[in-house]
């Protein structure tokens, strides 16, 4: 109960906090222009005729250059989690209150991953807007945002991880987005393997394929479960490094 | 209701503290003194939990730091050394914080959060950015978020070090006061503190304990040499000569010159010299003006106690001014 309590202390401060920084307006400055311009795609796309009209949010996701800036975007969002607190002292003061490291860093995970959902909250008005012009099928779009959910939860851990590895907010970044990066290209080896069990196996980790899945309204059970037990795991790593660090 | 046993830490096989025990009841002070980087930081962070040691244990109101983290924290209160508390808050909304992550349940905490702020005196200030304040206000603000949940012992960590004089003492006022409901460990390298606050007082230097006691038996155990000053009228000019062929004598010297005849006295450990030197001065027929032991300080006590390259840095260290300059925390041996 009282973890819960803490838990729930440690996400609204930190939350909060990113609002204080310019970082976080940087941030989501970039990402409503970014996400501006691909909505612009998407209507021109949508004027073309032969689109298909089915999977709607499938086209916010299809070139590289939107992963890359997720990935970007990400590594920064978590980068400060454990790491300022660790360069300014106040974790001291932070991991002597009946908390323990784990509720620390679940929380810290958390307050960060809110600020990535947060960022995506006004591009609910595109379908909205576009629902005016025509039918949208909601499920897919729904499921499509269950899908960047989930994909910022995993980035965001990896971030949480290297945040917990250095002092240095900018080593933090950097040391995050190769994890992320390393996250995401685990998945594109599906494309050089032949073997099939592989394939198949690689094919669960291709974030690019998650996301098209889940944009067209496909919610796998084994998705979700990755996604899971991968933030469950970097999230135990850094409650690992967090206990091992915390007095350097 | 803290008590530590054989606590010991080391780095890389270096001992930073060795076999630290002691014991502090409820409603005492106890102070931790010893020069910078004798390992006072290094066994406080021990019994906040916050670093593992390496032997020994610690028990907080009678709970095993170790074994039951979260329980034993329940009733710690702690203000570290390197105080960082977050500067974009506002100090009602950092208490706030500090009561929810710890428990205290929401239908008590705003009542909670107003007690600590005024204990502390920072109701002035609690819509202010804990950023804008100065260090003084910031120490008090830290020091209510320690105690906003109600510990049964506090530890604090140079509480004053920092602070202008007139802070210091609103803070060692505020700590006078909580010793009513509190366990207080306090350390501190400026000796008239713990002279003030403190009812016992534990020694270190290089990891150990050299000394304990409270500040009256200190100096009495350890000023090994009873000191007097005599004071006679007229000029005496062999005064000093034949005092100093009383028995225990050690050591006698002429004071200062003009219409008296100062000496000051020193005897060997376990005698006292007043007896003599007054029957010695009835027989010569001098006219004794003044006979005063003089009490061994503290200070004394404290440099003949730490090593020697410790002690010179003491010296240099203001026992009145407490603003002494501290080493930056990357230039700083470790602790």
């Amino acid at each position: 109960m009282s973890a819960l309590k803490a838990f729930r202390a440690i996400v609204k401060r930190e939350f909060f906090s990113y609002f204080v920084s310019p970082l976080a307006y940087v941030v989501l400055t970039a990402f409503l222009l970014i996400q501006g311009y691909t909505f612009y795609l998407i209507v021109l796309a949508l004027n073309q005729p032969e689109t298909p009209r089915t999977a709607l949010m499938s086209l916010f996701f299809t070139s590289v250059f939107y992963w890359i800036f997720m990935m970007l975007i990400s590594s920064v969002i978590a980068m400060r989690l454990l790491s300022e607190e660790r360069k300014t002292g106040s974790i001291e003061a932070l991991l002597t209150a009946p908390v323990s490291e784990a509720t620390v860093v679940a929380g810290k995970f958390a307050a960060g991953w809110c600020f990535f959902l947060f960022l995506w909250l006004p591009t609910v008005l595109y379908p909205v807007l576009l629902s005016r012009f025509g039918t949208l099928d909601w499920g897919p779009i729904a499921s499509g945002y269950l899908g960047i959910a989930l994909v910022g939860a995993l980035f965001i851990s990896a971030g949480t991880f290297a945040s917990a590895l250095t002092k240095n907010q900018i080593v933090a970044a950097i040391i995050g987005f190769v994890f992320i990066l390393g996250v995401f290209i685990v998945g594109v080896f599906r494309d050089f393997v032949t073997d099939p069990g592989w394939r198949d196996a690689l094919s669960y980790l291709n974030l690019l394929e998650h996301m098209d899945d889940f944009a067209r309204g496909i919610v796998d059970t084994r998705r979700i479960l990755y996604v899971v037990s991968t933030v469950v795991f970097f999230l135990f790593l850094s409650t690992r490094a967090l206990e091992a660090n915390k007095g350097r | 209701m803290l008590e530590v046993q054989g606590l010991s830490k080391s780095y890389y096989g270096t001992p930073a503290v060795e076999d630290v025990s002691f014991r502090v009841e409820t409603g005492e002070i106890l102070g931790f003194l010893g020069p910078n980087g004798a390992g006072k930081t290094t066994t406080m962070r021990m019994i906040t939990g916050f670093l593992p040691p390496t032997a020994g244990r610690v028990l907080l109101a009678d709970v095993d730091v170790t074994e039951k983290p979260l329980e034993a924290k329940r009733e710690l209160g702690y203000l570290p050394e390197t105080l960082a508390l977050y500067p974009e808050m506002r100090v009602r909304e950092y208490v706030a914080f500090r009561a929810e992550l710890c428990g205290v349940p929401s239908s008590r905490r705003r009542a909670r959060v107003d007690e600590a702020i005024q204990k502390c005196f920072v109701d002035d200030v609690a819509g202010k950015p804990i950023g804008n304040l100065s260090k003084g206000y910031r120490q008090r603000v830290g020091l209510a978020g320690a105690l906003v949940h109600g510990p049964k012992v506090l530890v604090l960590d140079e509480p004053t070090v920092g602070l202008d004089p007139r802070q210091i003492v609103k803070v060692r006022d505020l700590i006078r006061d909580l010793r009513k409901e509190h366990t207080i460990l306090l350390s501190t390298h400026i000796l008239p503190e713990v002279e003030v606050l403190c009812d016992r007082i534990l020694i270190i230097d290089r990891g150990r304990i050299v000394a304990a006691g409270t500040p009256d038996t200190l100096r009495q155990e350890m000023s090994q040499a009873p000191a007097v000053t005599v004071v006679l009228k007229g000029e005496v000019s062999e005064a000093d000569s034949i005092l100093r062929q009383l028995p225990g004598v050690t050591r006698a010297a002429r004071i200062g010159a003009g219409g008296e005849t100062r000496v000051s006295l020193a005897g060997a450990a376990g005698s006292d010299l007043r007896e003599s030197v007054f029957r010695e001065v009835v027989t010569r027929g001098w006219t004794l003006l003044e006979l005063t032991p003089r009490q061994a300080s503290l200070e004394d006590v404290f440099v003949r106690l730490v090593s020697r390259d410790a002690a010179a840095e003491v010296d240099t260290m203001p026992g009145v001014d407490a603003d002494a300059p501290t080493p930056a925390p990357g230039t700083e041996r470790p602790q």
